[in-house]
């Protein structure tokens, strides 16, 4: 999946994940993708619940060694 | 959450009433809703250019202090830029102020000071509305 941006937020615990993503999405355009890396285990219905609120679409996630990882593709 | 208002009450100044503000005005306002707190009696510790950098953990609770360095939770003072960043409104409130003998330069950079009615104004079309 192509990002045009990878926001490495290991490490950070909330609400700073949202935080970071938010702000980062803010410097890309529509329809691209943002990869966000996070280790906060609550990331994942954070994010969830985020895209929402802005109309993006996570349109991937995995997991791998504790590393949760999402494509967010912005609205 | 564009379009929505998120309206809070910080009345009291301890460490975790400070995580419960701040925390949930930063995810709202990262949602893109407008924020306004409203800082009364030991809440204006919250923005208390000194009292903010250090405000105390409950009693019997201090032992929390080294949970909050392991979790890598961001400082009360981040917080309170990251808050700023993002546009929340924060409002100190006059009469405590008077009260406490405190003046508007004690406070951190860019807080306005009104009264109730300031709040209840900018409250009065909020979606969501807290009390800390």
């Amino acid at each position: 999946m192509e990002s045009v941006k990878v926001l490495d937020a290991k490490g950070l615990a909330c609400p700073m994940p949202i935080v970071k993503t938010k702000k980062a999405m803010d410097q890309i355009n529509s329809n691209e993708i943002l990869e966000v890396h996070a280790t906060d285990k609550g990331a994942e219905n954070d994010l969830a619940a985020w895209v929402k609120s802005g109309g993006h679409e996570i349109v991937k996630s995995t997991e791998e060694d504790e590393v949760l990882k999402f494509w967010i593709k912005k609205g | 959450m564009a379009n929505s208002k998120v309206a809070i009450i910080a009345s009291n100044g301890g460490l975790f009433d400070a995580y419960k503000v701040f925390n949930i005005a930063s995810a709202a306002a990262a949602s893109d809703a407008e924020v306004g707190i409203f800082f009364t009696f030991e809440g204006l510790n919250l923005i208390h250019k000194e009292a903010h950098k250090n405000l105390p953990l409950p009693e019997g609770r201090e032992h929390f202090a080294e949970g909050f360095k392991q979790a890598n939770v961001p400082s009360i003072e981040e917080l309170v830029q990251v808050a700023q960043e993002m546009d929340v409104k924060l409002i100190g409130c006059q009469m405590t102020m008077d009260v406490m003998n405190l003046d508007k330069d004690q406070f951190i950079d860019g807080i306005e000071v009104g009264g109730a009615a300031t709040f209840i104004e900018f409250a009065k079309d909020a979606n969501i509305t807290l009390t800390f």
